[in-house]
């Protein structure tokens, strides 16, 4: 399956700047699952209740409010909340090249990919091969969907790797997680380490598989087999969940064109 | 100042100056003008009706002064159609809509030899019932470089699901148009849309194509103009004469046809004359009659 642009833009520094498509690193392991109706398979929408007037509630009825103690909000409109949004942008700016061992993995949000786009294969190779023999990763600010990330940039196997960080404000404090009671004993201290030694490991991440996951697609695939699948009564075309980009959208598809020209 | 007063449809209308040669330097005088939108008529009306129309008078012919009159010229006929619409100051503005054969020769008779239209109907001024992409080649660019543009949207747009249309201006350009036809959509989504894809082809092809009005940036390059979409813009409707040197057509074309005259490589034969334009649709009837009808929606807005 072709990967699914999410964003395109350049990513800058100084005086370089490179066409860049970002494209998700991961895809979700999770096996998932419609919600339908079982009398004729139609699949299910949600629609906001009312549990004080037992009613359905329609979408130009609902604001949002900030909770400030129970039964307590204060409303909030989506002008005033997209007044402080940050504007789109085209663009990855890094600010700095940090070393990526100073980064505690409690950081890391979210792993993305950055595809060259014409035009941009030669200095993105280059940077690649800078980052890769410096060592150092690009510390940058980009919007993404209405929020701001702070991100970095590494080079992976002649690719560059965007990460999403979480900000200092929403990592939890482990202050009180390490017991304060007790001593160490150097005579464990010589006993762990020896079992440890024992036990030492290569991390090859090849070797496992979610489990439930493979049982979950077996159960699947004996039923496509033996049962066949149930269809949907034809209704309204649901509005499925494009690209969140346009451009990025169009991006792919040029791609496709340009290769069958 | 000589008339003659003809009928059309049951109604009297006074034809003047028919002699004037409104194209001098091809001997084609107002006569010829009623003569080939006559003609015409049985296709044109259709992409006329119920739109506000600008007309753009040459009242001296091609070669001297022109104005625009978006107004109903207000000595019009009781017969003629007109409707209100607001104008982007609020007023409001009588303009014609030219529904039928005889609206469109008194049209005619005032040497209004251009016809430019709206994307929306005047009943629903805020509803494009078309997106365009108005390709305007620049300085050392011409109407061949509009076409290899053109063939790359027609491809784009077919992988998006969306068929489309193309046009020459008459002039230098083309016009693709996508037929939409749906009444969700609003001037916001189909500039949003052109918008991303002429951003999307000036980044794929940077020498060939520029999304930037400024003169500076369409030197050999062909300016999509996305802001074509919007309730105050005109385009110049299909089978409309244009007022150049020559009488000259914005005329449908095929893609086939198309792709076979960007591969022959001579602009001269991308033009269609009002001769041309008339036996054309003789053969093959109104080649744009999809763009009012066929309905398609915008993904990925």
């Amino acid at each position: 399956m072709a990967v699914q642009g999410i964003w395109s833009g350049t990513i800058s520094f100084s005086l370089v700047a490179i066409p860049v498509q970002l494209v998700k690193a991961v895809s979700p392991g999770r096996v998932s699952f419609r919600l339908l109706h079982d009398k004729d398979y139609s699949p299910l929408a949600r629609r906001m209740f009312c549990p004080k007037q037992e009613k359905m509630v329609p979408p130009e009825e609902i604001v949002r409010g900030y909770e400030i103690a129970p039964d307590r909000y204060l409303p909030i409109t989506d002008e005033e909340l997209e007044s402080v949004s940050p504007e789109r942008s085209r663009t990855i700016e890094i600010v700095g090249f940090i070393d990526m061992n100073e980064v505690d993995p409690v950081y890391y949000d979210h792993p993305y990919y950055l595809v060259p786009l014409k035009g941009g294969e030669k200095p993105y190779r280059l940077l690649v091969e800078i980052m890769h023999r410096t060592n150092r990763a690009g510390l940058a600010k980009f919007v993404l969907a209405e929020r701001e990330y702070l991100v970095a940039v590494k080079s992976t196997d002649g690719a560059l790797a965007l990460t999403t960080l979480h900000y200092h404000d929403e990592i939890l404090s482990d202050e009180d997680i390490s017991p304060k009671e007790g001593k160490v004993e150097a005579l464990a201290v010589g006993r762990m380490k020896k079992s440890i030694k024992t036990m030492m490991a290569d991390f090859n991440p090849g070797k496992y598989a979610d489990e439930r996951r493979e049982k979950v697609m077996a159960i699947l695939k004996r039923k496509a087999r033996e049962k066949g699948t149930v269809e949907a009564p034809a209704g309204e075309n649901v509005e499925g969940e494009g690209p969140p980009d346009l451009i990025a959208a169009l991006e792919d598809i040029m791609r496709e064109v340009e290769k069958n020209r | 100042m000589s008339q003659k007063v003809v009928e059309i449809a049951g109604r009297r209308l006074s034809l003047s100056n028919l002699e004037k040669d409104l194209y001098p330097s091809h001997g084609f005088t107002k006569a010829h003008v009623l003569e080939y939108y006559r003609r015409i008529a049985p296709c044109i009306l259709p992409h006329l009706k119920d739109r506000a129309l600008t007309l753009k008078r040459y009242p001296e012919g091609v070669e001297k002064d022109f104005f625009f009159e978006k107004r109903c010229p207000p000595h019009h006929p009781v017969w003629v159609e007109t409707a209100e619409i607001s104008r982007d100051d609020g007023e409001r503005m009588t303009i014609c809509l030219v529904n039928n054969l005889e609206t469109l020769i008194w049209v005619e008779n005032l040497a209004s030899l251009e016809l430019h239209v709206p994307l929306a109907r005047a009943g629903s001024p805020e509803t494009p019932d078309s997106m365009v992409f108005d390709l305007d080649p620049g300085e050392q660019a011409d109407i061949l470089d509009c076409a290899r543009v053109a063939l790359i949207l027609r491809d784009l747009l077919s992988r998006l699901g969306l068929e489309c249309y193309v046009k020459t201006s008459g002039q230098k350009g083309l016009h693709v148009y996508v037929p939409l036809n749906w009444t969700g959509t609003t001037f916001a989504d189909t500039k949003t849309f052109s918008k991303a894809m002429a951003i999307v082809m000036q980044k794929n092809y940077p020498d060939l194509v520029t999304e930037k009005m400024a003169k500076e940036h369409r030197k050999g390059k062909v300016f999509i103009n996305w802001s074509q979409n919007d309730s105050s813009k005109t385009m110049v409707c299909v089978y409309s004469l244009r007022a150049r040197e020559r009488p000259m057509v914005s005329f449908p074309l095929e893609w086939k046809e198309l792709e076979r005259l960007a591969g022959e490589g001579d602009p001269a034969r991308l033009q269609v004359t009002h001769g041309e334009a008339v036996s054309r649709v003789e053969h093959m009837g109104d080649l744009f009659g999809e763009v009012l009808v066929k309905k398609q929606r915008l993904p990925h807005l």
